[in-house]
This record gives C-alpha cells, sequence and structure tokens, in this order.
C-alpha cells in the first residue's frame, strides 16, 4: 500500500532561487561566454536605472579584471576563466535595510509594476550575483551611501541558494562626505572574454549611443579603456507607473485585481482600477455583458471572470492605452548619441504612441548616413533604452530595412547607412524568451516602416541639397576651364590678349 | 543656276574666321557670355522641290548659349577649331577630316574637350560650316581647308586643269581616267569633247565600258561613283552639268540605288546648307524597273536573274517613302513602289545573265544606254 511517508521520500521543494539557478538559461546564463556579457549588462542596467529615476546625470565605471594573468596560452582553445566584475554608479544608494532583500533575494525589486523599465526579468542582478558565487564560491561585496548622510555601508554576503535568503558575513560602516552618493556592487564569477568580448564592447557602443547623457568608462580584463563621456545634459523624464488597460491583462490578473480591490460595485471597481475608463464606458461595457454595475466585485466566479476576460478582448469602445507612463528617449538626445558615430548626416523622428495587444508603444527611429559609418546598411535596435545584440536578422526591424527600397531615395545599398530603431513600451513585444528581437507585430512593423521612411525622405531631401552644390561647384569649374581654354585659343589666335576675369570673376552677372 | 556668284577665296574665308573669333573675343572681354548662332538642317526647315533638290527655307538661326556647360565645351571646340583652319589656310595646307580629328588628340587639348571619336570633330566640322557663312550659304568645309579622302573617278574627252595647275585629259590619265579632285569647284575645264556624262554606280561596270571602248564609240564621259558619291564628286557632276553635259546615271535597280540617285539629284536634308551638290538635271539611266517586267522591256530576258529583297532592302524601301527627294519624284516614286511590290532587286552585273559574246556584250551595252537615254531625251551617236 502507498503510504504518505512513500511520497515524501522523492518529493523535494525547490526554493525560487534554487528553480531559477537550475533554469538560468531563461535569463541568458547558458554559458561562460553570454554569462560574463549578460552579468555586466544587467547590473550596469540596474545602475543606468537607478540613476535615471533619481533624475542623476548617470556616471558609471564598470571594471573586469581577470583573476589571473594567462599570458601566452593558446587563447583559442582557453576554457573558461574566473573574473572579478565591479560596477559603480551615482545613483541615489540604497538604504541598509534594503540591500539584502533588493540584491540577495530572487524575485523582489522595483520591476514588478505596470510601467515601461529597462529590466527584462527584473531578476537580473540577483541573477548574475548568485550565478558568481555558484561559480566561484566567493562572496559578494556591497558598498553604498545616500546623500545628506555622512557614512555609507559596506556589506558582505553569500545568497542561501535553498532559501532564498541572504546571509550577510560582514558589515561597516564607512565614512564619507555628506554629498557622496551612488553604489558599487563587486563579486566573482566565471566567465569567457574571449568570446564575450566583442559582444560587451559592442554593448557599450550601443550603450553609448542611447544614453547620450551618460559617462561611461569600462576597463577590460586586456587593460584596455573604454571611455565616452556625456555629450548631453538633458535626461529623459522618467516613466510613470499606470493603472493596466483593459485589454492588456489575462484572467489571473484580473482575478488578483479583484480580490485585492477595495471597490464595492463593479462599475467602480472598472473606473478605480484601470487606465482611461471612465463611468460611461465602465457601465456601458457591464451592461454589454448582462452584468450589474452595482454588483460587489467579490461575488464574481471563475466562470464569470473569464466570460468577462473574453468580453473584455472584444469590447472596442476602450480608449487605446495611455502613452503618459513611456518615455522615449526624444530626437534631441537621440540626435546627441549617434554623433559618436561620426556620421554626416543624422536625421531622428518620433512617432506618436499607438497600442498593440492593449500595450502602449513608441517608435523612435533614425537614419544616419556618410561620415565614418561603415559601407552598407546597418541596423541598431534598442528596446526601452537598451541595445539588443542577438538574432538582428530576426528583428522586426531588421525586415524593415531589407524591404525598404532604397532606389527611390536616391540611396544605393553599398551607402554607408546606419538605421536604428528605439521601441518604448511597457510590454516590449518580444519574440522569444531571450528578449533579443522583437516580434513581427503589424502595429509595430508598420509605425518602424513609416518612421524610417520619413527619416529616409528627409536624407534624401538633404543628400539632393548637397549634391545640388556640388553639381553647381563642378558646373562652375568645367564652365571656366572650358572658358580658359577658349581665351587661350582666342588669344593665341588673334593675336591680342583675351581675359576672362570678368566672365568668371563675378559669374558675369548673367550666370543663373 | 550657276554657284560661281557665291564662290569665296580662302582670303575671304580667313576674313570671316577672324571676324567670329574677334566678336568673340570682345564678348568674353566685357564679361558676357557668347551666344553663337548657327543655322540647322532638319526636314522642318529645308524644303524639296524638283526643279532645285533639297533647299533651306525660314532661315533663322538657333543659338548655342554659353551660359551652359556643354554649350561652353561646344564653343571652345567651335574656337579651337576655327583657330586651326585660320592656320591651315594662311599656310595653304589642307587637311583630312582625320588630321582634324588627331589635332584634338594634342595633350591640352584632349584635356579640355576630352574627344573620344571622330564623329565628334565630324561634327564639330559640320557645325562650323553652319557657323561660317558668306553671302546667305555655309561656307563648305573644302574651303575651310578641310577635305575628305576624294572618291570616284571620270574618263572621257575633257581637257582641264586641276590644283596641280597641270593641264590634262580624262582620257588620257589611266586606266580609270581622271581621279577626281578634292576641290571640283576650282578645277578649270578648257574643252569638252562629250555629248554626255555617264555615272556608273559600280567600278566594274564602268571599267567594262571603257575596257569596250564606249566612251570613243557614243562620245560619252563615263565616271565611277564607288557607291554613294562623295562631297567632290557631287560637285564635280554639278560643275559637268553647269558646263551643259547631260547628266545620265547608271545604278543597281535596288531602294539603295534610288538613294544614291536622289543624293546626286537633289543633295541631301543634313547638308542642303551647302549649296553646288544637287544636279536636278540628272536623269536616271537605269537599271529601272521597266527594264524587266515591261513588255518592251531590254532585260525581260534576264528577268529570271533577279534576287530577292532582304529583310533590310525592305526596310530600306520602306524608309524611302519618308525621304522626299523620292517620295515627291514621281519616278523615283513609282520604281520604289514596284520593288516594294515585287520584293526583288537588279544588279548592273545582270548584263553577263545573257551569256553574250564579248563582242555582242558590247552592242548590247551600246544599244541599252541608246535606248535608254533616248527616252530621257538624250541623243548619243
Amino acid at each position: 500500500m502507498l503510504t504518505p511517508q512513500n511520497y515524501s521520500q522523492d518529493i523535494v521543494e525547490l526554493s525560487i532561487s534554487a528553480w531559477f539557478y537550475r533554469n538560468r538559461a531563461i535569463a541568458g546564463f547558458d554559458n561562460p561566454a553570454r554569462s560574463l556579457y549578460v552579468s555586466v549588462r544587467e547590473l550596469m542596467e540596474n545602475s543606468l536605472d537607478a540613476c535615471e529615476e533619481a533624475q542623476i546625470l548617470p556616471e558609471v565605471t564598470v571594471l573586469l579584471k581577470r583573476e589571473k594573468e594567462t599570458l601566452g596560452t593558446d587563447v583559442l582553445s582557453q576554457g573558461p576563466e574566473i573574473f572579478e566584475l565591479v560596477v559603480k554608479d551615482n545613483g541615489t544608494g540604497i538604504p541598509r535595510e534594503t540591500i539584502p532583500l533588493l540584491l540577495g533575494k530572487m524575485l523582489t525589486g522595483t520591476k514588478f509594476t505596470h510601467k515601461q523599465s529597462r529590466g527584462t526579468f527584473g531578476l537580473g542582478g540577483s541573477l548574475a550575483l548568485l550565478y558568481g558565487q555558484v561559480t566561484t564560491q566567493r562572496p559578494i561585496e556591497i558598498v553604498t551611501g545616500q546623500k545628506g548622510v555622512g557614512y555609507g555601508h559596506r556589506i558582505k554576503m553569500r545568497l542561501d541558494i535553498e532559501n532564498n535568503l541572504p546571509i550577510i558575513t560582514e558589515e561597516e560602516r564607512v565614512p564619507k562626505s555628506m554629498d557622496e552618493h551612488g553604489t558599487m556592487v563587486s563579486f566573482w564569477l566565471q566567465g569567457d572574454w574571449i568570446r564575450s568580448k566583442r559582444r560587451i564592447i559592442d554593448y557599450f557602443t550601443h550603450t553609448a549611443i542611447i544614453v547620450p547623457y551618460a559617462s561611461l568608462f569600462f576597463e577590460t580584463p586586456d587593460d584596455e579603456v573604454i571611455k565616452y563621456d556625456r555629450v548631453i545634459r538633458s535626461i529623459p523624464k522618467p516613466s510613470i507607473e499606470s493603472k493596466p488597460h483593459p485589454k492588456g491583462i489575462d484572467v489571473e490578473m484580473l482575478k488578483s485585481m479583484i480580490t485585492s480591490t477595495r471597490k464595492r460595485t463593479l462599475k467602480s471597481f472598472f473606473i478605480g482600477s484601470f487606465q482611461r475608463v471612465g463611468s460611461t464606458i465602465a457601465e456601458e461595457f457591464l451592461t454589454s455583458i448582462d452584468l450589474d454595475p452595482d454588483r460587489t466585485p467579490e461575488s464574481m466566479d471563475q466562470e464569470e471572470l473569464v466570460c468577462m476576460m473574453n468580453a473584455m478582448e472584444k469590447f472596442n469602445k476602450f480608449l487605446p492605452p495611455s502613452a503618459k507612463t513611456l518615455s522615449p528617449v526624444g530626437t534631441k538626445v537621440l540626435q546627441a548619441g549617434v554623433q559618436r558615430l561620426a556620421p554626416e548626416f543624422v536625421i531622428f523622428r518620433q512617432r506618436s504612441p499607438s497600442v498593440y495587444e492593449g500595450h502602449p508603444f513608441i517608435v523612435e527611429t533614425g537614419v544616419a548616413y556618410g561620415g565614418q559609418l561603415p559601407p552598407g546598411a546597418n541596423v541598431i535596435r534598442f528596446a526601452n533604452r537598451i541595445p539588443l545584440l542577438y538574432d538582428e536578422r530576426s528583428d522586426v526591424s531588421y525586415r524593415v530595412v531589407r524591404d525598404l527600397n532604397l532606389r527611390s531615395y536616391g540611396l544605393k545599398q553599398e551607402d554607408p547607412l546606419t538605421f536604428m530603431m528605439h521601441i518604448c513600451s511597457t510590454k516590449i513585444p518580444y519574440k522569444t524568451i531571450g528578449k533579443e528581437y522583437i516580434a513581427d507585430i503589424d502595429a509595430v512593423r508598420k509605425e518602424i516602416d513609416l518612421g524610417f521612411k520619413d527619416c529616409l525622405r528627409e536624407l534624401s531631401k538633404n543628400l539632393r541639397t548637397r549634391n545640388r552644390a556640388s553639381i553647381h561647384r563642378k558646373r562652375e569649374s568645367r564652365l571656366s576651364a572650358y572658358y580658359a581654354f577658349t581665351a587661350e585659343t582666342l588669344s593665341t589666335a588673334t593675336g591680342r590678349q583675351v581675359s576672362i576675369e570678368k566672365l568668371m570673376g563675378s559669374q558675369g552677372g548673367c550666370s543663373q | 543656276m550657276s554657284r560661281l556668284s557665291t564662290r569665296v577665296t580662302s582670303h575671304d574665308v580667313v576674313h570671316i574666321i577672324d571676324e567670329v573669333l574677334g566678336t568673340l573675343s570682345d564678348t568674353i572681354e566685357d564679361g558676357v557670355f557668347p551666344e553663337i548662332g548657327y543655322y540647322g538642317s532638319s526636314k522642318k526647315n529645308v524644303k524639296y522641290s524638283q526643279e532645285a533638290g533639297y533647299v533651306p527655307i525660314d532661315e533663322s538661326p538657333s543659338f548655342i548659349d554659353g551660359r551652359k556647360v556643354e554649350s561652353a565645351k561646344t564653343i571652345a571646340g567651335l574656337v579651337y577649331g576655327l583657330s586651326r583652319f585660320k592656320e591651315h589656310l594662311e599656310q595653304n595646307m589642307s587637311m583630312s577630316l582625320r588630321d582634324f580629328y588627331y589635332m584634338h588628340k594634342v595633350k591640352s587639348v584632349q584635356e579640355v574637350l576630352k574627344i573620344s571619336e571622330q564623329t565628334e570633330t565630324n561634327r564639330m566640322i559640320n557645325l562650323c560650316e553652319r557657323v561660317i557663312r558668306h553671302g546667305g550659304t555655309s561656307v563648305p568645309r573644302e574651303e575651310l581647308g578641310v577635305v575628305s579622302s576624294p572618291k570616284g573617278t571620270f574618263y572621257g574627252d575633257v581637257a582641264l586643269s586641276d590644283l596641280s595647275g597641270k593641264q590634262l585629259n580624262c582620257n588620257a590619265a589611266g586606266e580609270y581616267g581622271w581621279f577626281i579632285s578634292s576641290r571640283p569647284f576650282d578645277v578649270k575645264i578648257h574643252d569638252i569633247n562629250i555629248d554626255a556624262a555617264v555615272f556608273v554606280e559600280k567600278e566594274a561596270m564602268s571599267r567594262n565600258l571603257i575596257e569596250l571602248g564606249l566612251p570613243e564609240s557614243l562620245r560619252i564621259g563615263v565616271g565611277s561613283l564607288f557607291g554613294q558619291p562623295g562631297r567632290n564628286m557631287r560637285a564635280w557632276i554639278r560643275k559637268l552639268a553647269d558646263e551643259e553635259v547631260p547628266i545620265l546615271v547608271l545604278v543597281d535597280m535596288s531602294p539603295w540605288s534610288l538613294r544614291i540617285f536622289s543624293t546626286i539629284k537633289s543633295n541631301s536634308i543634313e547638308l542642303a546648307n551647302i549649296r553646288g551638290l544637287a544636279t536636278p538635271e540628272a536623269k536616271l539611266l537605269g537599271l529601272t524597273t521597266d527594264d524587266f517586267w515591261e513588255r518592251n522591256g531590254m532585260l525581260k530576258d534576264i528577268e529570271h536573274s533577279l534576287e530577292l529583297m532582304s529583310k533590310s532592302d525592305v526596310k530600306c524601301a520602306q524608309q524611302n517613302r519618308n525621304i522626299p527627294a523620292i517620295s515627291e519624284d514621281p519616278l523615283l516614286k513609282k520604281e520604289n513602289e514596284i520593288m516594294l511590290k515585287k520584293k526583288r532587286k537588279g544588279e548592273l552585273e545582270a548584263f553577263k545573265a545573257f551569256g553574250l559574246p564579248l563582242a555582242e556584250l558590247k552592242e548590247m551595252y551600246i544599244d541599252y544606254l541608246k535606248k535608254k537615254s533616248a527616252d530621257t531625251d538624250v541623243k548619243l551617236i
């Protein structure tokens, strides 16, 4: 006979952090090369977010050092190595009490809200630390300080993976000036620099374009220094949190919203919990599915909730979601950022807000031409201000660029062209779990397409003006060459000096 | 119809060139972009008349606007060309079209004008003819010292002195007779002892006529056109016509040969601005469609020798319908239409298809020439 004890022998309960560690490939920690890249990226994005939320111009320093020098060995056959990663920012700093929770515990953080944010999972930072500890068994060190306080905190901690809890091993107060603020995280991790170098450097280059208001400093394990000084001092307005849109939720979310609401009637629940729903629309919607607007939300059963959810998806009188939650970069900032590529012409366009599946989004497109750009059409993609580096060819913007008819804008395939696309949304329509490229959704595709075309029109206008000037110059020089020859021939043939000074000098007064 | 009134001396030509160059110098010195007028010829401003061939009408000039880059290049080329002509005329030297082309290969000239083909310099000479005018007509390039390689010969009892200054008789100047001068207007004719001049398209046929002694037996002159006649040949024919020698033309029966005859008779639209190249008095002796297809046609026995017209022959005949000198000439129009209908062509060599002994062939030629010239009111003895 089966007994409860028999069961319990085989059943293992995983803590959340243990589960995430076992499934770390989802968040990009699948091999040492990619893990190193993702760690640098997650921590750097945490730092940028910390600064932007407080409207501080970011200054982020990243140091990546090898544990031991491995000179002289064959670089290609070389396996993973141990690195120390230090990321330092000038953000607001973290209060002592929340340090262990924010960084040491999985699924706690500031990014699980309904607004535009950088992080793709909200746990990348913690997972990077976890990954580091698992691969090196060394503690994590955090130094942080806030403005207006005379001291900061230095904490050394380990993560208890089984219980999803941080264990603080060392702690001390460090003196600092009242004005100093910021956070520094340092830890050890296994990585593969040779195979991730290009990606990490690309990441810095592209980040420098999208956050030109930040100063970035990166010291590589090869002792190279990559440094981007800020080129503009304006920082985009931070996004604000908002209520969900009726078309952007699912049954589970609806259920949890209903259980937690304090509203007494369904009508007031709708008005209070969703964005852009007023009393008229709420009433119209509820009567359309034969629900009493004055019914209490708690009385809804599972079946009714599913019906309501389906009806919400079909109901087409909800106003489109508000774009106030979005924080586009702005053409001025993008314009400044792309100067790092030193192009000859840059055109940026911001599209008006649009909606897919209940999520608002704004597309910003740009086209850079000439200057120091490499020949051929390149695509640089950003989503919520983070660069997307992998799977370029599957991305919707790449497809849009591929389908553009450059010839109709007077451009050639081999012209030095760089296309830039930034999409910001409360939910970026990534195609895969790897979150590296944007899905081909009609609404998104259309916005990107129109944006690029608008930029190209402007670009071709600029190019025409420039070419006209050069054609004009060429015409002038040919004209004067011909007349110089004519005058010389005339001088020889007639025996009198003929000069074209008057003719070409002031353009003879009758040139067109 | 005498052209003597418009004859210019090389001194006149140098004077005209000097005037043009002087005006251009003044214009450029004054800081004004030059504008040069020229007389173009196209179907629009050239009229065909049976009495005079192609004649320019409505002589309003077109202009080269020196403000435009391409026109500035044309002006530079024109000025260079004129300066070359001037120098050659002053030194009494002639040049060929090819010489003129190579003058543009002088490094400093090549760098500016970038000439890559002779057609470009030929066009430039054509333009010079249209710019340099005297007495209301264009000065032909021969007067500018540019001569093409002369083409054509003439045999017969005509005494003349050509540019060499020596007097000669065209029946004693070698087996083909006299090689026609590049500047027939400057040839002096002393004595003419022929009743008519027969110009033959193909050199082989005319040689046969000379070999058989026809010029002597019939008191005629025999010229070889060597295909489409050159400007010198046309000017020589004109000169003979001016001396009241009847002009008879013997060509193939084909649409191309109709063009050859019409060029002799009426000049061409392209060169309508050059006088002295048309001989409206010229008569088409043969071969005509009547010879083969009329009941009494002299050549009807060799009708079987006619060949089928090729595609390009047919196309040529169709285009002939748009050439005024053919379509507006009743005889040529008729010939062209019959050929288009029959789709067959005859060649001068067809006489050999009779298979006659040579003595009889001579009689055949004499009969043919006599009969056909009588048809055109020219009596041969």
